[in-house]
């Protein structure tokens, strides 16, 4: 899933500072599940700004709305009837979320609430880790099913490189070293032959190049 | 009754022991009669601050079984009250119990302690140990049930003489108070009688040399616990009682009254050791100086679970000193300072003389004159220093059958144990009382519940004056005016005691005649008087969910007493709260499941039988299965218990008795695959392929002996593990049979940095083939190379006779541990002399090491499969330390044995009857119900973030069909799902955001 974590309070309260009345919008997808967007924090942050704004003397009004996603335009829709005469609103998605709704209500003042991280998955409640650097052409057959290219500092096909020291990574000593993992799995699994096969250098045009990429399924496209 | 048994059970003594072992029975279907000689219930444990290991607050921890104690409808409290007779033969016995008057009607008495305001004889509390005053109409503590007063008549000036006084009387509004009550004998029929008395403390003034009595700075240890608590005479402040100065240096001494032949008290009093520690730990939080605390000790018996680490603690980071010395005297340093002088000789044997400020005498436990008085009336067995003997690896059971032992009576114990030894006696009592389970006990019929959905909400309002106690702070007309203009309010109006029988009649006749769907009672608190009033709505046909409380008095008027006016108008604001709300109060249904009848037993030892066996006699179906290809487990190594039972004999009956039962099961050389459900309907998938379904799971999977690494273990034959040393001798081995010189080795792999705790057993397996050894040869020499012999209650017993008959004990320090090195065929130990400071080295023709207790490697499975929490060091946790010892997290899943850690045989056998008798109380059920209030979830809303299922300590909720799901009879309705869930798709019944809201709303709505 996405995972995403709140900007500060006194950064989300700076972008609507000469705001009134604003609008908060959670969304129920991945970063309900990461904890950083769902109607919980929608209605805390809510009450946060609402307190912030008082003792400030600038009293703030909110209305709060959680979508079910906001990654897909139907379920943007419903947020009509609440946008109309509030002066901002806030996202409390990821990255796309906030452009899905700032593309839809143009005319209004649209801020995230949210960084967007990275895609992973979590380690314990309330601990995540990246674990898919989103390259476009997965790898994870050659490799054990640990992704060098997000999980090794410098990306490398063929490691480890000389960096890597008692399992862990010359930039920390808290990180494993992704291709100590890669071969002690492949050892396990008496496939360390496929490890000598030479990976020639990767064709990142499958990856961000300058672009948004585009993926499209012919047969379920509906005319 | 084809059988002629009573399917009721007497519980003589309401301490700890009583009140579970009360409990368990009177939830398996026994009515039960619970004698207390004094007027309230409780025993010892509520003059206790706090309680070791954990430090929970000893009164915090009790009080929720006083209140479920007190109101259960099948338990029968008498107070005030001796048995006098006991006739009859197990299954139907004749009591008659002598009940003194106790001048008070406690049906009628509320509790609100005007009376004692107005008394005006002051006298020593006993309760506090005499360091404070109570009056002669008393309660013993402020949770104490019954929550009502008694005259002390030997006090009371109006007892004396009739127009002396009478002040009680004036002030009494609930005519409680009445001095002409008489002594009355009731006489009552059970099946059977568990005696848990409890223990009297040792006093030390016959003790001249400690100064106790004559010296004003020497307390005892319950002294001191009283000083400690918040509850006590200086409301927790450390101070010394003489002059109420803040002591900067306190000194314990151990082993007062216990471990002394010379006052014919041979025995060791169990638990001084862990208390002295918690004393001490507790009174350096208390002091606002860096208190200096020293104890002084003759073996330090940290040998309970996790007490090791306490002690560790204590000595390592909280600095506490620990000095091995058995003192010779206390003196006073002078007259004017009365601080203490205690000389001592240290390890070397030099002489040391050292001040404090205050010295505390850690007494031991001794059973009371009328305790041995009661045991020798019914002709029980009693050991040479007056407590219960109970039959070899039993546990509870006394010498005459139908009658059994519980708690301190059975020896000194600590409270886990003494819990322990309840459920144990409570299950005993069942096994003896199956057929009759269910003929005795009381059930109430309420109406039908009136369907309220439809009205708007009619609100009642009664507000309590609480005699004096709110009414005289609180203006309770013009909070009852108030309440008349709320919102939904259809009545309102004002009650003397609203907790009065009377009131309870009034309050049914208010929801009957203003059609009333919710009821607000503004008095005290919920805690103990929610179910009550709750009650009264069932009987008048609500549904008691629509019921709320408003704290007037302990939240107000008691903390406001100078601030009338101010007081008031909280008491309006709290009241105008909770009537908003309760207008939003929806009726909550309790959920219920199934419960199957059968029990699943994992591991086929000692422990796992003998808890199959006493289930099996009530009637249950049981399927024992075991790892191995045979029953019997550990035990089948050993030939001795520690009171010299033939364990051998014993197991074999074991086996015997659970293979010619119908109603067991047993699968060898078979585990578990799969395991899934909760309470009541378990589905276990064995190795072999079969599925179980039961109701409760019983984990006894035993444990391991330690294999040494050191001391030459497995690299010179002559040197045996405990367990195969006594093989060894069993075998006739000549290496142990004929040898000259044998050295035990102890703590080898216990008490390390690795495994930090103790194996509690091996001191007296030491001892006890040491003294084996000796019978076998006099002429051998036995070394017992120790670090601290922990031969607890009534072992200490063979350790003196170990030492008469020569046997040769050398303590070593743990970091200078002992050398074995081969000489040939025969060894050699090095130890150092902890006098001489110099290396012994010793010729052996064996070395025995006593070798730690691991748990069991399946314990993780287990831990996996059944959600059973596990410890640092790889045992089961149970649910509570104090007061759950068999229970887990896991409801329905019980643990006992070696599994849970370290035991002797003799209290594997109780734990395991324990978790028999505490599986009764889910398997006596046709059907099992939800607790009260439980978390909802609403599907729609919920992302499957598995937040709740992480969080929640009862493994309440998992996830089926996308969406979390709260199984609700195992729903404590603690509601951290609820405040946790980050799409608000849980919500805990009464406990709504909107009522809470709402509630805020309400008491802010003229400001806004």
């Amino acid at each position: 899933m996405i995972i995403a974590q709140q900007k500060s309070i006194q950064d989300i309260a700076s972008m609507i500072e000469d705001c009134n009345k604003v609008l908060l919008v959670g969304c129920a997808g991945c970063v309900t599940v990461c904890l950083a967007g769902g109607e919980k924090e929608t209605e805390v942050l809510a009450a946060s700004l609402r307190i912030k704004r008082r003792l400030e003397n600038k009293p703030l009004e909110t209305v709060t709305f959680v979508a079910t996603r906001q990654c897909d335009p139907e379920y943007i829709e419903t947020l009509e009837s609440y946008v109309k005469d509030v002066d901002a609103v806030i996202s409390l998605a990821c990255g796309v979320g906030v452009q899905y709704v700032a593309e839809r209500f143009s005319d209004k003042w649209v801020v995230p609430a949210l960084n967007t991280n990275f895609i992973g998955g979590s380690l314990n409640h309330g601990e995540w880790e990246e674990r898919c650097g989103l390259c476009g052409d997965c790898v994870l057959h050659r490799t054990g099913g640990i992704c060098p290219i997000i999980r090794c500092s410098k990306s490398i096909l063929n490691g480890p490189c000389g960096g890597s020291q008692y399992g862990k990574c010359e930039i920390s000593k808290d990180m494993d070293c992704a291709w100590q993992l890669i071969y002690d799995r492949m050892k396990a699994l008496g496939k360390l032959d496929k490890l000598m096969e030479y990976q020639p250098p990767k064709d990142w045009s499958k990856s961000r190049d300058g672009g948004p990429r585009r993926a499209v399924r012919e047969d379920v496209m509906i005319d | 009754m084809s059988s002629g048994k009573v399917g009721a059970v007497m519980v003589v003594g309401a301490g700890i022991a009583g009140i579970q072992a009360s409990l368990d029975l009177a939830e398996s279907g026994y009515y039960v009669y619970l004698v207390e000689q004094s007027p309230a219930i409780g025993g010892a444990m509520p003059m206790l601050d706090k309680t070791f290991p954990t430090n929970d607050c000893s009164m915090c921890i009790l009080s929720p079984k006083l209140v479920q104690c007190g109101r259960h409808l099948n338990i029968e409290t008498l107070t005030n009250s001796v048995v006098s007779e006991v006739e009859g033969e197990p299954g139907n016995f004749k009591v008659s119990i002598q009940q003194k008057a106790r001048y008070v009607d406690p049906d009628k008495c509320t509790g609100c302690g005007s009376c004692a305001e107005e008394c005006p004889v002051k006298v020593d509390d006993e309760f506090n140990q005499g360091l404070g005053k109570r009056k002669a109409i008393y309660k013993s503590y402020a949770q104490a049930y019954p929550n009502a007063y008694a005259i002390d008549p030997s006090k009371c000036l109006k007892m004396k003489k009739a127009k002396a006084c009478g002040k009680c009387l004036e002030v009494c509004q609930a005519d409680a108070i009445d001095h002409e009550m008489q002594d009355e004998t009731i006489d009552i029929e059970v099946g059977s009688v568990i005696l848990c008395p409890g223990f009297e403390k040792f006093d030390p003034t016959d003790l001249e040399y400690y100064g106790y009595g004559k010296f004003p700075n020497v307390v005892t240890s319950l002294e001191f616990e009283r000083i400690l608590s918040a509850s006590g005479p200086y409301g927790g402040h450390l101070q010394r009682p003489y002059d109420g100065k803040e002591p900067l240096k306190v000194a314990w001494i151990q082993c007062v009254g216990s471990r002394n032949c010379k006052i014919e008290n041979g025995y060791c009093s169990s638990v001084c050791c862990m208390y002295a520690i918690k004393e001490a730990v507790i009174a350096k939080e208390h002091s606002k100086n860096d208190l200096d605390t020293s104890i002084f000790f003759m073996d330090m018996r940290t040998y309970g679970k996790d007490f090791e680490k306490y002690y560790d603690r204590a000595r390592e980071e909280q600095g506490v000193n620990f000095i091995r010395s058995r003192i010779f005297k206390i003196s006073e340093v002078d007259e004017e300072s009365k601080d203490l002088t205690i000389r001592y000789a240290d390890e070397k044997g030099q002489l040391h003389n050292e001040e404090f400020d205050m010295v505390v005498l850690s007494v031991g436990l001794e059973p009371a004159p009328s305790v041995i008085e009661l045991g020798k009336k019914l002709g029980l067995e009693l050991n040479q220093f007056g407590f219960a003997e109970t039959e070899p690896m039993t546990g509870v059971n006394s010498s005459k059958e139908g009658i059994y032992v519980a708690g301190a009576f059975g020896g000194p114990k600590d409270i886990p144990e003494t819990v322990l030894s309840a459920s144990a006696a409570a299950g005993a009592s069942a096994s003896l009382l199956g057929d009759v389970r269910g003929t005795m006990i009381k059930e109430v019929e309420f109406p039908p519940e009136k369907d309220v959905s439809e009205e708007d909400p009619r609100i009642g309002v009664f507000v309590c004056h609480c005699g004096v106690n709110i009414g005289s702070t609180v203006n309770v007309p013009g909070v009852v005016e108030t309440a008349k203009d709320l919102p939904n309010v259809a009545y309102a109006g004002e009650y003397l005691y609203v907790c009065s029988q009377d009131s309870q009649a009034s309050i049914r006749e208010a929801i009957e005649e203003h059609r009333l769907n919710r009821v607000v009672v503004a008095s005290c608190s919920p805690r103990t008087h929610k179910p009550l009033f709750q009650e009264t709505m069932r009987e008048a046909g609500l549904n008691p969910y629509l019921f709320e409380m408003a704290n007037i008095r302990d939240q107000c008027s008691w903390v406001h007493m100078n601030e009338p006016e101010k007081a008031t108008e909280k008491a309006k604001d709290l009241v105008k709260m909770v009537v908003a709300k309760a207008a939003l109060l929806e009726p909550v249904k309790q959920m219920s499941v199934q419960v199957t009848p059968k029990v699943l037993v994992i591991g086929g030892g000692v422990t796992g039988m003998s808890n199959a066996i006493s289930l099996a006699e009530q009637g249950y179906s049981v399927h024992i299965i075991e790892k191995s290809d045979q029953l019997g487990g550990n035990a089948l190594r050993i030939k001795q218990g520690f009171k010299g039972e033939d364990v051998q004999a014993f197991v074999a009956d074991l086996i015997n008795k659970v293979e010619s039962s119908d109603n067991i099961e047993v699968s060898t050389g078979t585990g578990v695959s799969e395991a899934s459900g909760y309470v009541g309907n378990f589905k276990t998938t064995l190795t072999n392929g079969d599925i179980v379904e039961h109701g409760v799971t019983v984990v006894a999977i035993g444990g391991q002996e330690y294999k040494p690494t050191e001391y030459l273990y497995n690299e010179h034959d002559a040197v045996f593990t405990q367990l195969e040393l006594e093989e060894a001798i069993a075998a006739n081995d000549p290496k142990v049979t004929q040898a000259k010189n044998i050295v035990l080795i102890q703590c080898v792999g216990s008490r390390d940095a690795e495994r930090p705790y103790c194996s509690r057993v091996c001191c007296n397996k030491s001892v006890k083939l040491a003294l084996h050894l000796k019978e076998i040869n006099p002429d051998v020499n036995v070394f017992v190379l120790y670090r601290d012999v922990r031969t607890y209650g009534f072992y200490e017993e063979n350790y003196r006779q170990a030492r008469q008959k020569g046997v040769i004990f050398v303590r070593y320090n743990a970091e200078d541990k002992p050398r074995v090195e081969a000489a040939g065929n025969s060894l050699q130990v090095t130890v150092t002399d902890h006098v001489l400071g110099e290396p012994i080295v010793i010729e052996t023709d064996a070395v025995g090491l006593a070798a730690a207790i691991l748990a069991p490697e399946d314990n993780e499975q287990m831990n996996r499969m059944f959600k059973v929490p596990l410890n640092a060091d790889g045992f089961f946790l149970e649910a509570h330390m104090k007061l759950r010892p068999v229970d887990t997290a896991a409801d329905g899943v019980f643990i006992a044995g070696l599994a849970h850690g370290p035991k002797s045989m003799e209290e594997n056998v109780a734990q395991a009857k324990a978790a028999a008798g505490r599986a009764l109380t889910i398997l006596s059920k046709d059907s099992l119900e939800s607790s009260g209030v439980v978390a909802v979830v609403q599907p729609d809303k919920c992302a499957a973030c598995l937040t709740c299922v992480r969080l929640c300590p009862f493994s309440a909720p998992r996830i089926n069909n996308y969406a979390a799901e709260i199984e609700a009879v195992l729903c404590q309705g603690c509601g951290s799902c609820a405040g946790e869930c980050p799409n608000k798709a849980i919500t805990l019944q009464s406990y709504k955001d909107v009522m809470l809201m709402n509630m805020v709303d309400s008491l802010y709505k003229e400001v806004r």
